[in-house]
């Protein structure tokens, strides 16, 4: 029996721009299970950063259900829902967002901070990681010192760190050249493959075809799947 | 966690150095001058704290109140102590006597000590009231019997050097050559800070056998003298208002008849312990002790507030302008699981690492800072102060303080930004604080500029009041004072004698004080014009005929005394109008009484300025030295000098020494003053004011103008882009200029605005204490405004001349 990670039930998020309401996201109805690996597609603007980021709880639905793990996010506090994706979710980033001012090791390593766990097992956890992205040797240069392919490296490994049942992949190859974009692919699939649920927003077709299952956006509205 | 937060606190702190060096520049003198100040304040505060019971401990003062004015004395008369002792709101009533005995010796090492200070006689009841350890003698019974002495252990070992305190004991001390006097106690010296240094503690009974014997006998209430010093513990449950009840009835009982007449009143009041220190209208026992100046203190304070406020603008202006730059860490973290009480505390962290490397630095400066501000700090103050556990947990909580003030805001602003937006790059955030960081720079430079005004009319002041023309002639006159003892004339005329025949000098006279001095010599007189008795307050200055030449005092009418002894009076306006003449030639050959003398008025003087120009002139008369040959109020050699330049001073000044050497051989007491220094004295308070103005000017200036460099560097960056498409347009260097300028200086001018009304109010409140003032005027403020316009552009063109001139191709291309 596979369990259902979320589900959104028609989850629509609308602005207020100037005078006028803006629909971001109309009625969703989506139900993720675990260990699935979905790719949002559509045109720009079809609101797949916007979905990514309320699944995220970055941002919020203002309408509609959303559960996740069985608990209801939409009716949740602020300082629960923080402490839900601080356990459960994690962030890969088109622009990497890496913090400038930390190394690779630092970086890597902050998600523990504010999860608190201990230093000895900060150390033995963000070595094991380093071991397995093959970075060893750059753990104490900065971002800046990194090719873009080596950063977005860091921010999957970054993401992974928490042992998250959930990645958010926006865009994640989309300031990337094709070799490096085809590593950091298998990775996710070889992630998929380890247990963790995905969900990427892209443009490519081929990144897609990593995915288990494509959902096509327009405007807002889940077209097709 | 902690270390982490450090770790990136001090990467942000590099990695934007002019705005760290900015922040670190405008705290560390807040600090310093906090820490300073505080050290001080904290000093002043500590003394007479260790006192047992010091909230019941108080000294008995006099104020005397007349139609001509009031003035105070921290003595009361010696017939008091006895009207009061037996009341039961007192525990213990003290007085003691301050009386500096000229010579002390120890005729058994042959040992003499000439005017020996701190010195006082009173009885056991001081060591009641003050708890002295005792190291040697008897306690039980002290100081009943006359001719008995405690000394303190520092003043033993003058003395008796080299012997052990119960050695000392019973040992004798010659008081002015005659007096026997049996030592019969060592008492430490207080180690806490205090200002009851006394070394001496001899018997009361002896001043029976001194001087003073007819006084102390005599216990007259219409006689009050500073030394005549009155202390009291009051009982733990007194009724204080019943005490003061008791003192206006004693003083209303033992009011004299000429009192009632003229309107005079005596009032007697309690000084608590606390406010010795601070109240300069009673004074300390050292007058060379500096007093503390509780409204110096306060102005201090202020100082210290205002720069530490401007450096925790400068500190929330620029974290705030940075902001937006730091919005993608934010973000981030905020993704990765951070709360928002994490992110405070983490930028909270950066300001306090910020704060601290500030303090450190502060406490190096205070150091040196402790010797620029010699003039405010008092003698006693030292760096070890630092060490103190209440001023370390007091440099404590003021570093929280600032973290928090400076740090809390931008923390709050900061940690506000939405994730989502700042992740997208949507930083708009910075820009709403815009208004926030105009209104603080504003502030600012109000600040700025009401320093800034402050110094230039305080100091136009001071250049009227030392510029004014005292009516008499002040340059290039020293003059030579007599040794404290001597009463006689003599030597005196032996001296003028010998320097008469110094060519260098061009006028000699023998007299009292010059014309304006501190010290005053007044008494009452009274003209009856055959209708009406007219009384009035009249001040002395003692002089032979040589005085007014000495010193071009302008005769009006008649002419000045005939010789040195003669009873005449030449008196200035001032006293001819109070006496109810119009011209001066009216009073020529009147007689006034002079207590019970009839004395005629011989000449009218000129008015001339008594004392600094805070006080109105006052009526005055010279006289000669009429009480000769038992006592002559002539105390100094007045000397005008030929040249008024300082060619030939050094020289002359030393045949001036030599003389007087030859002529006190045994003497080492040469007191020599310049006319023109001691009128400078006048002003010292005035001086001091200026100066601390000149720095909280010159250090708010600075703090201001750097705030205002970090938001043009921060502005003009982000312009860079504008910048360059306005170059290729074809804008030019001037009009990009002012472009990037106007803004700030549109500031500067609203704070010149602001400011220049409080300044007009501040000084014209402080000139209320002249009587002769200069007038504000219109382009002060306008010379500072410029001033202050000046400075502001100046530090903005550095940096706008800088983006102006780039190269538009490399910033747009950056873009």
């Amino acid at each position: 029996m596979i369990n259902t990670l979320l589900s959104l039930n028609e989850a629509t998020r609308t602005v207020n721009s100037g005078s006028n309401k803006v629909t971001l996201l109309n009625n969703i109805n989506l139900d993720v299970k675990e260990g699935e690996f979905i790719s949002l597609m559509g045109p720009s603007g079809s609101g797949k950063s916007t979905l990514l980021n309320c699944i995220g709880m970055l941002d919020s639905f203002t309408d509609g259900g959303y559960t996740f793990l069985g608990e209801p996010v939409h009716s949740m506090k602020e300082k629960n829902r923080s402490k839900l994706y601080k356990e459960y979710i994690g962030f890969v980033f088109q622009a990497y967002h890496l913090i400038d001012e930390l190394n690779v090791y630092e970086n890597i390593e902050t998600p523990l901070l504010y999860k608190n766990v201990k230093s000895s097992e900060r150390k033995a956890m963000v070595a094991d990681m380093l071991d397995r992205f093959n970075i060893v040797g750059k753990k104490d240069l900065f971002p800046v010192q990194l090719s873009g392919g080596q950063q977005q490296l860091v921010g999957v490994a970054r993401a992974l760190i928490g042992k998250p049942k959930l990645i958010l992949a926006d865009e994640p190859t989309g300031n990337l050249n094709s070799k490096q974009s085809e590593e950091i692919m298998e990775l996710f699939a070889e992630l998929n493959k380890e247990g963790v649920t995905i969900i990427q927003a892209t443009h490519s077709e081929k990144n897609a075809s990593y995915g288990s299952r494509v959902i096509n956006l327009l405007d807002g509205k889940i077209v097709s799947e | 966690m902690i270390k982490n937060y450090f770790k990136i606190a001090w990467r942000n702190l590099m990695k934007h150095k002019v705005f760290s060096l900015i922040n670190v520049i405008g705290l560390t003198i807040g600090l310093s001058a906090s820490f300073v100040i505080g050290l001080i304040i904290y000093y002043d505060a500590s003394f007479d704290t260790f006192h047992k019971d010091k909230e019941q401990i108080y000294r008995v003062v006099s104020d005397f109140y007349s139609p001509d004015g009031e003035f105070s004395v921290p003595g009361v008369t010696l017939a008091l102590e006895d009207a009061i002792k037996d009341n039961s709101n007192f525990e213990t009533v003290s007085g003691f006597y301050i009386e500096r005995p000229s010579k002390v010796e120890n005729r058994e090492n042959g040992s003499e000590f000439k005017w020996p200070n701190f010195v006082i006689f009173t009885d056991a009841n001081y060591f009641k009231i003050f708890n002295y350890k005792f190291l040697a003698g008897d306690t039980t019974d002290l100081l009943s019997n006359p001719n008995n002495v405690i000394l303190t252990k520092n003043r033993a070992s003058d003395y008796f050097p080299n012997t052990s305190p119960s050695d000392i004991i019973g040992k004798t001390l010659v008081y002015n050559d005659s007096l026997n006097v049996t030592v019969t106690g060592i008492v430490e010296n207080f180690k806490e800070r205090s200002d009851f240094f006394f070394e001496e503690f001899i018997s009361h009974p002896t001043l029976l056998n001194t001087r003073l014997r007819e006084n102390i006998i005599s216990k007259d209430w219409n006689n009050t003298n500073d030394s005549s010093q009155l202390f009291v513990k009051v009982a733990s449950n007194a009724n204080l208002s019943s005490i003061q009840k008791r003192f206006d009835d004693l003083a209303k009982e033992h009011q004299d008849e000429d009192s009632k007449k003229y309107g005079e009143e005596q009032v007697f009041s309690l000084q608590p312990l606390s406010d010795i220190h601070f109240n300069q209208r009673y004074g300390i026992y050292d007058w060379s002790k500096g007093q503390a100046n509780k409204s110096l203190l306060i102005n201090l304070s202020l100082v210290a507030l205002f720069l530490l406020v401007l450096g925790c603008i400068n500190f929330v202006n620029l974290n705030t302008a940075q902001a937006s730059q730091r919005a993608k860490e934010i973000g981030i973290r905020k993704t990765l699981g951070s709360t928002r009480k994490q992110l405070i505390i983490q930028f909270m962290g950066e300001t306090f690492l910020l704060v601290i490397v500030s303090a450190l630095l502060s406490i190096l400066l205070s150091k040196s800072l402790i010797n620029v501000f010699s003039d405010f700090v008092p003698e006693g103050l030292s760096f070890e102060l630092f060490k103190t556990p209440v001023i370390i947990f007091g440099i404590i909580i003021l570093l929280l303080l600032v973290t928090f003030l400076s740090g809390f805001y931008p923390a709050l602003i900061l940690s506000r930004y939405n994730t989502v937006s700042v992740l997208k790059n949507h930083t708009a955030i910075g820009e709403n604080k815009v208004k926030l960081r105009k209104f603080l720079t504003v502030f600012q430079f109000s600040i700025a500029q009401v320093f800034i005004i402050a110094t230039l009319l305080v100091g136009r002041q001071i250049t009227f009041l030392l510029e004014t023309d005292m009516g008499f002639k002040t340059d290039a006159i020293v003059s030579v004072f007599s040794p404290r003892a001597e009463r006689e004339i003599s030597k005196k005329e032996i001296y003028a004698e010998k320097l008469r025949a110094i060519p260098e000098i061009k006028e000699i006279s023998v007299g009292g004080t010059p014309p304006a001095s501190i010290s005053t010599n007044s008494t009452t007189v009274t003209y009856n014009d055959g209708v009406n008795e007219i009384n009035s307050d009249l001040q002395f200055i003692f002089g032979d005929i040589n005085y007014s030449k000495v010193f071009e005092l302008d005769i009006l009418a008649g002419r000045t005394i005939r010789n040195d002894t003669v009873k005449e009076l030449v008196i200035n306006e001032t006293c001819m109008r109070k006496l109810g003449f119009k011209n001066p030639e009216d009073a020529i050959g009147k007689t006034v009484m002079l207590s019970d003398q009839s004395i005629p008025i011989v000449g009218v003087m000129a008015d001339f300025f008594q004392r600094s120009l805070k006080s109105d002139v006052k009526p005055m008369a010279l006289r000669g030295d009429w009480h000769r040959p038992d006592w002559s109020q002539f105390q100094a050699i007045h000397i005008a000098l030929q040249s008024e330049s300082s060619e030939g001073l050094q020289s002359t000044l030393v045949k001036i020494e030599d003389a007087y050497k030859s002529v006190y051989s045994e003497s080492d007491d040469y007191r020599i003053e310049f006319l023109d220094e001691t009128i400078q004295s006048f002003y010292n308070r005035e001086q001091k004011i200026s100066r601390l103005l000149n720095w909280a000017t010159g250090l708010s200036i600075l703090i201001s103008c750097l705030g205002l460099l970090g938001l043009v560097v921060y502005t003009t960056n982000r312009r860079v882009k504008e910048i360059g498409v306005r170059k290729v347009l074809g804008a030019s260097l001037l009009q990009i200029n002012t472009l990037l300028c106007k803004e700030f200086l549109i500031l500067v001018a609203v704070a010149f605005v602001i400011a220049s009304p409080i300044a007009w109010y501040g000084i014209s409140h402080w000139l209320q204490d002249f009587a002769y003032k200069t007038n504000i005027s219109f382009w002060v403020f306008l010379a500072s405004g410029l001033a202050m316009l000046f400075f502001a552009l100046l530090i903005i063109s550095v940096k706008t001349l800088q983006a102006a001139n780039a190269n538009p191709v490399e910033s747009l291309r950056s873009e």
